[in-house]
């Protein structure tokens, strides 16, 4: 046993603990807080494993905005077990059974790929072509270059799931109207929350950062506001809110099939525009990403979404 | 360059962005866009015929590092299967959802919905995918739910969570496979690829993942309240071709990436279960009260068929016997989506006339409405698999392929689950065709009865008469482990 | 690479303890807790992957995957919450 692994058994052993603290724990307020420290210990685990990307992500989007969306629901009442039917013994030995084995077998098969036999992966290759992507941060060149269809369609599961928040949900009551010392926090944390994401956003193309940091930061500017009492969080209404919503996925699309008109592939930049088109892409893409994370904390409907009236007028009737 | 690959995915998500920004205008938008996925699939089929399995690189970057799009002769069959019948039912759904409140959502997510299906069909990596099924699944969920009723939204609850373990097997699957063999690239790995553990671990967990999403026996249950309560256009693309996604990625596992991998006993426990969905399946749907309750019962069971085909795929030899078998899988699964998506528009329009779904209560409705009874007299010929059904060529092939493979275990599952499909067949037509006053007067229905009907003729004439364009299209593999 | 092994081996670790969790707990809450922990698992698994040591450069496609997958995970409980929202809101009326 190797004394500098010492730091890593600690980290793992406290991420499987806290893991297992809040999965089992019956109180479900502690199983959110928990679970955010879960999502907090995470983030340095992926600074530790050189991963300074997802250190950011995973603060604000894994352990934040997560964080905030489980809170609410708590504060709605959500989620408490209402007629709770305990697994019969048997099952529950079985299941633990299951979960033996086949914890055991995952993990032999990544001894064999990551220990024994290790393979080349895609790391050299990736490197390689940084040149030609047009950004530096090579995340960065994998998500909006290498693999942008993958980014592409992530952004359209985003649009899917905040359209079925909008549908089901009916907005929250907001909140009281914050008390100065609150406001006061409000009016400069608001702007630096935004100059933050605008940094990211910006920083992205060559250092840790990019339009997911950026989004969900500018997200939490509009929680905050939210939390002040700004019902709207900052959100537009009507159609400029749909719009804000689609821009990411839109412009993405849109410059796709440019390139694929004008002689390339699909989402084949040409190499000298590549770098000014990802940072285009990256700004649409922040803002939607940003208008529809808020959209979910705010929980559905707002005023500005038309045509919708609180009984679902459905020519079905269900029996 | 085939950018021509991108279209089918560019056009359905394009129109669901315009559909969002003008809701007022999203039933147009709606019809037309799935019209126009519907000319991308033609074209894109029409290469594949005429010139053999097309990839295309996307971004420009080579398959590995970049993502590619592949069509072949599966994938184009699925794509041609979810463009008609997402035509046909977006045709029901215009009158359906036309005075609804939730019609601008309806039609950007059903749009998505589109988009996923499409994107699944064509891509050719391990990560995509699970992409893809991700969109499907959240897409699916909202649908599901716009019934707005307490029923459809646990229902929707349950089935959203379920996919998400699912999806989260799948993505665990994807890791071990990047870890042994350092790719996500699907005609890559399918050279790459041979009998290990880690591919072992990895085909285990994927398919777990894929069989909850599919409704395999016993991880059925999700199924029958999720596309029973949920509005009855959504209900038929639940059941006609949400299903099929998960299956369709399951044949491209098993038989092109991890053909060597697959052993006998593997695909043995898949078939026994299978034959129970099969008679469980057709069993509750003979006790089923209500309607739409019963197809989905038969979705059940129908599923259940398909995987009867597993054992047999795994037990013949390469060449072209096995091509015929998996062949026949294909027909089954496309003849069960035409005749179960014209099964449930028909049950929508009887559920809107008469403001129920009670079988028993069924009386007058041939009289009624004529057409309606006439679609649900053909869906159920194409469910039970008389000729001149797809289902019934499949299922002589089914037979055959058992008498080649010696397995003689699937016979009386095979004949069982035929009878009590009739069973619940005529059961149904005895109370539609009988007299009776449960279904109100007679309207003028042409736009909702329509699509039914013709989804039913293309599951019991088109499917039957031209069952062998699909024997040809198959074998055009775009995997070349795979069955080319 | 034993510290990459490491990290793996919590990922697969925490990947089950998802699972069961999932199998055995009723309500959506923790449930959906426990999907993040299983995606947080497979997350893991991505990630050390790509690490190659503290000298060679890491692997930076498992980070792009993981990203996205951060993204679906947050859309999908976002989803899951609503949805439960308002079932108890139809439960209370």
């Amino acid at each position: 046993m190797n004394l500098t692994l010492l730091p890593d058994l600690l980290l793992a052993g406290m991420l499987i603990g806290l893991a297992w603290a809040a999965l089992s724990s019956d109180d479900l307020r502690r199983g959110v807080v928990l679970f955010i420290a879960f999502g907090l210990l995470l983030a340095i685990v992926w600074a530790r494993l050189l991963a300074p990307d997802l250190a950011l992500a995973e603060a604000a989007i894994g352990a934040g905005l997560s964080g905030a969306l489980l809170l609410v629901a708590l504060r709605d009442g959500g989620g408490a077990d209402q007629h709770a039917t305990k697994p019969s013994t048997l099952n529950r030995w079985l299941i633990d059974l299951f979960v033996l084995v086949m914890t055991c077998l995952i993990g032999w098969v990544l001894w064999l790929t990551i220990y024994a036999e290790p393979v080349e992966r895609l790391a050299q290759l990736a490197n390689a072509m940084l040149d030609r992507s047009g950004v530096s941060n090579p995340v960065t060149a994998v998500l909006l270059n290498y693999r942008a269809y993958d980014t592409l369609l992530e952004l359209v599961v985003v649009l899917a799931a905040v359209l079925g928040v909008v549908v089901v949900g009916r907005e929250r009551r907001g909140y009281r109207e914050a008390g100065p010392v609150f406001h006061g926090l409000v009016h400069w944390l608001v702007p630096l929350l935004i100059v933050t994401a605008g940094y990211l956003l910006w920083v992205g193309a060559h250092a840790p950062g990019g339009a997911f940091q950026a989004g969900a930061t500018l997200a939490a500017a509009g929680i905050v506001l939210r939390l002040a009492g700004y019902d709207a969080a900052g959100l537009p209404d009507g159609r400029l809110l749909r719009w804000l919503l689609v821009a990411g996925t839109g412009v993405f699309l849109l410059f796709g099939l440019a390139m694929s008109f004008s002689g390339g592939g699909f989402l084949q930049y040409p190499e000298a525009w590549s770098g000014s088109l990802i940072l285009i892409i990256e700004v649409a893409a922040t803002a939607s990403i940003a208008a529809a994370l808020v959209l979910a904390y705010r929980g559905g409907r707002t005023d500005g979404w038309p045509l919708m009236d609180e009984k679902a007028e459905n020519r079905e009737v269900s029996s | 360059m085939n950018n021509l690959l991108i279209w089918p995915v560019a056009v359905p998500l394009l129109s669901a962005l315009l559909a969002l920004l003008w809701p007022r205008r999203s039933t147009w938008i709606g019809v037309l866009g799935t019209a126009l996925s519907l000319l991308a699939v033609v074209l894109v089929s029409r290469q594949v015929i005429e010139s053999g399995a097309i990839e295309l690189a996307l971004g420009g970057w080579s398959p590995g590092l970049g993502i590619a799009l592949r069509a072949d002769g599966l994938s184009v069959l699925m794509l041609l299967m979810s463009t008609l019948v997402s035509m046909a039912v977006a045709v029901y759904a215009s009158v359906y959802f036309s005075r609804s409140e939730r019609r601008s959502e309806f039609w950007v997510l059903w749009l998505l919905l589109i988009t996923a299906l499409h994107a699944l069909f064509l891509s050719g990596d391990l990560f995509n995918l699970y992409v893809t099924l991700e969109l499907l699944g959240l897409s699916a969920v909202v649908l599901a739910c716009l019934g707005g009723s307490r029923e459809s939204l646990q229902a929707a609850l349950n089935y959203l969570v379920l996919g998400l373990l699912g999806s989260m097997a799948f993505l665990i699957g994807v890791a071990l496979i990047y870890a042994g063999y350092g790719t996500l690239d699907m005609a890559a790995l399918a050279v790459a690829i041979e009998s290990g553990p880690t591919a072992w671990l990895a085909l285990s967990l994927m398919t777990g993942g894929l069989l909850i999403k599919s409704a395999l026996f016993p991880l059925h249950f999700w199924l029958p309240p999720a596309h029973s309560n949920a509005p009855a256009p959504v209900s038929a693309v639940l059941s006609a071709l949400v299903v099929k996604a998960a299956l369709y990625l399951i044949l491209r596992l098993w038989l092109a990436l991890f053909d060597e991998v697959v052993t006998q006993t593997a695909a043995l426990i898949l078939g026994l279960l299978g034959g129970i969905a099969v008679l469980w399946g057709s069993w509750a749907a003979l006790q089923a009260e209500r309607l739409k309750l019963m197809a989905a019962y038969s979705t059940v069971a129908q599923v259940g068929y398909l995987f009867l085909f597993l054992p047999l795929l795994a037990a013949l030899p390469e060449g072209t016997t096995r091509d015929v078998a998996l062949g026949a899988l294909v027909l089954l699964a496309l003849t069960h989506g035409f005749a179960k998506s014209a099964f449930f528009l028909a049950a929508g329009v009887i559920m809107q006339r008469a403001g129920h779904d009670r079988i028993a209560e069924l009386g007058g409705t041939a009289r009624a409405l004529p057409v309606t009874a006439f679609t649900l007299a053909l869906a159920g010929v194409a469910l039970i698999g008389l000729p001149p059904s797809g289902s019934f060529l499949a299922k002589w092939q089914l037979l055959s392929s058992v008498f080649i493979t010696g397995q003689w275990i699937w016979l009386p599952v095979i004949a069982i689950g035929t009878l009590l499909a009739g069973a619940y067949t005529f059961r149904l037509l005895g109370y539609a065709f009988a007299p009776g006053e449960g279904v109100g007067p007679s309207l003028s229905v042409g736009r909702e009865e329509i699509p039914a009907v013709l989804l039913a003729l293309v599951a019991t004439l088109v499917l039957g008469f031209w069952a062998s364009a699909v024997w040809e299209l198959v074998p055009i593999s775009a995997y070349a482990g795979g069955e080319g | 690479m034993t510290q990459a092994l490491i990290y793996a081996l919590t990922g697969a670790v925490l990947f089950m303890l998802g699972v069961r969790a999932t199998l055995l707990r009723d309500a959506l809450l923790p449930r959906l807790l426990a999907l993040n922990v299983c995606g947080a698992g497979v997350f893991l698994i991505f990630v050390s992957l790509a690490y190659r040591g503290d000298s060679l450069p890491v692997d930076p496609v498992p980070h792009a995957l993981v990203l996205t997958g951060l993204v679906v995970a947050i859309s999908a409980t976002a989803l899951a919450l609503a949805l439960n929202r308002r079932l108890r809101e139809m439960a209370d009326e």
